[in-house]
C-alpha cells in the first residue's frame, strides 16, 4: 500500500494551501480526490441493511441443493480395517476369476437345454455319449461335485431327437434309468431316447 | 477387404468339413474291414433319397461300443432297412416324396419302439402336413406303461383335433403316464388327460443357473 505523502496529507486536512505541493504531490491529491468523490457516489447500506437483504433471500429448493451438493467437491473418508478390506479384495479377485459363472450361452431358435443326472457311486468319471456327439466320449462330461455319487451335467444342444448312453469309467457303458423313453440300439442294449425343444422366451 | 478376408478363410475352413464324406466320418472310428461295406450301404441310402445321418451313427455306434465288424455291418442295414419302410408309410399315408429326412428317421426310432406300422397312416391323416414322429412317440410311451395302443391313438387324435402340434403330443403321454403313477386305472388316466386337452402341462423348464453353466456340445465331425 502506498503511504500518503504528509503535505498532501495536510492539504487534505485544509491546514495548507494546494499551491504549496510539489507536481508529484498535486498528481497524488488530484488521484486522492478521484478516490473521494467514487466512494461518495455509492449508495450508503449498512450492516444491519445488507443482513436483512440475505435473511429476504428466498430458501434454496431441495432440487437445487441436491444439485449443488452433487456437483460440488466433497471429502469422503472411510474408515475400514484392513482385514476387511483383503477379503473384500479377495472376493472380487473369485468373482472375476472362478469360471462358468457368466450370462451363459446365447441359445438360438434350433437350440435347446439338456440335463443329465445319474447315480454312480464309486465312479471315477461318467461321460454321455451319443448322436450328439458322434458317439465319441469326452464331449459331454458330467461331474460330482458334491462327491454324493451324483453325477451331473447341463448342455445345449440342438433341437430333435437323440439318443444317448452313459459311459462310467471309460469303458462301462450304461443306459440312462432315468430316461423314460428307450430305442433298441442294434447291439443288444437300449439307449435313452432324448428329445430336446426349443428355449421358450 | 478384411470382411472380404474373413469370409474366405471361413469358407476355407469349412471346405474340407463339408466334403467328408460318409468313409472319411467312419474312417478310425469303425474296423476298417467294415468301411467299404458300410459305405456303400449309406451310397445306396442316399440314392433312394432316404436321410444318411442314422447310418453313419449307427456304425459310428457300433465302433464306439467295440462290436464286431459284422453286426456293425447289421445293425447298420437294418436301420437302412427301417427308413425305407419309414418312409414307404409316409408316402402311402399321402406325403409326397421326398419326405422330410427329421420326419422318416422319427417314424423309423418309433417303429424301433414297436409301434406298429398303421399308426402312421391314423396318425398322418389326423396331422395332415405335420410331422407325426411325436404323436407316434408318444403312442409308443403310453404303450410302453401299458396302455392300449387304440386308446393311445385315439388321444392323440383328439389332441390333434384340439390343436396340439410337435413335441406337446409327448406332454400328453406324460401326463397320463403321471396319472397312472398317481395310482389311477389306465382308463381313468386317460379320460382324466383327455379332459385337460389341449391345455396340459408344459415340462418343467431349467433353472436359468442351469443354463448359465450349459455348454454346446459340437459333434466331432464339426469340431475344427
Amino acid at each position: 500500500m502506498k503511504h500518503i505523502d504528509p503535505q498532501v496529507h495536510r492539504v487534505l486536512d485544509g491546514e495548507l494551501p494546494a499551491e504549496v505541493l510539489t507536481a508529484s504531490q498535486r498528481e497524488q491529491l488530484a488521484a486522492l480526490t478521484r478516490a473521494a468523490e467514487a466512494l461518495s457516489a455509492l449508495p450508503r447500506a449498512s450492516v444491519a441493511a445488507r443482513v436483512m437483504t440475505e435473511v429476504r433471500r428466498p430458501p434454496e429448493s431441495a432440487g437445487r441443493r441436491v444439485a449443488r451438493w452433487l456437483t460440488e467437491r466433497h471429502a469422503v473418508t472411510i474408515s475400514v480395517r484392513p482385514i476387511w478390506s483383503l477379503a473384500l479384495a479377495v472376493v472380487l479377485a473369485a468373482v472375476a476369476v472362478i469360471p462358468g459363472r457368466g450370462p451363459g450361452p446365447i441359445l438360438g431358435d434350433q437350440e435347446g437345454i439338456a440335463q443329465f443326472v445319474g447315480r454312480f457311486p464309486g465312479a471315477r468319471s461318467v461321460d454321455v455319449v451319443g448322436s450328439f456327439t458322434d458317439w465319441q466320449s469326452g464331449a459331454v462330461v458330467l461331474r460330482d461335485d458334491e462327491h454324493d455319487g451324483i453325477w451331473r451335467g447341463t448342455v445345449v444342444l440342438p433341437v430333435g431327437q437323440h439318443e444317448y448312453m452313459f459311459v462310467v469309467d471309460g469303458e462301462r457303458w450304461v443306459t440312462d434309468p432315468l430316461a423314460g423313453r428307450y430305442v433298441d440300439d442294434g447291439f443288444g442294449r437300449q439307449n435313452a431316447l432324448l428329445f430336446v425343444r426349443p428355449i421358450v422366451r | 477387404m478384411n470382411l472380404r478376408c474373413g469370409i474366405l478363410l471361413v469358407l476355407t475352413a469349412a471346405a474340407p468339413l463339408a466334403a467328408q464324406g460318409p468313409r472319411q466320418r467312419l474312417a478310425g472310428h469303425v474296423p476298417p474291414a467294415t468301411l467299404a461295406v458300410l459305405d456303400s450301404i449309406v451310397q445306396d441310402a442316399a440314392g433312394a433319397g432316404l436321410p444318411t445321418e442314422p447310418l453313419i451313427q449307427k456304425a459310428l455306434e457300433g465302433g464306439a461300443k467295440g462290436e464286431a465288424p459284422a453286426r456293425i455291418v447289421s445293425a447298420v442295414a437294418a436301420s437302412a432297412a427301417q427308413l425305407r419302410s419309414a418312409r414307404a408309410l409316409l408316402t402311402s399315408a399321402g406325403e409326397s416324396p421326398p419326405s422330410d429326412p427329421r420326419e422318416v428317421s422319427a417314424v423309423a426310432a418309433a417303429l424301433s419302439r414297436g409301434v406298429s406300422p398303421q399308426l402312421v397312416g391314423s396318425l398322418s391323416a389326423a396331422l395332415p402336413g405335420e410331422p407325426t414322429g411325436p404323436a407316434l412317440h408318444a403312442v409308443a410311451d403310453l404303450v410302453g406303461h401299458g396302455f392300449a395302443e387304440d386308446s393311445s391313438v385315439e388321444l392323440m387324435v383328439e389332441g390333434a383335433r384340439l390343436g396340439l402340434r410337435g413335441l406337446r403330443f409327448l406332454d400328453v403321454a406324460a401326463a397320463a403316464v403321471q396319472e397312472l403313477q398317481r395310482g389311477r386305472s389306465h382308463s381313468a388316466a386317460l379320460a382324466s388327460v383327455r379332459v385337460l386337452l389341449p391345455h396340459l402341462p408344459a415340462p418343467p423348464r431349467a433353472a436359468p443357473a442351469a443354463v448359465s453353466r450349459a455348454r454346446r456340445v459340437q459333434p466331432s465331425h464339426e469340431r475344427p
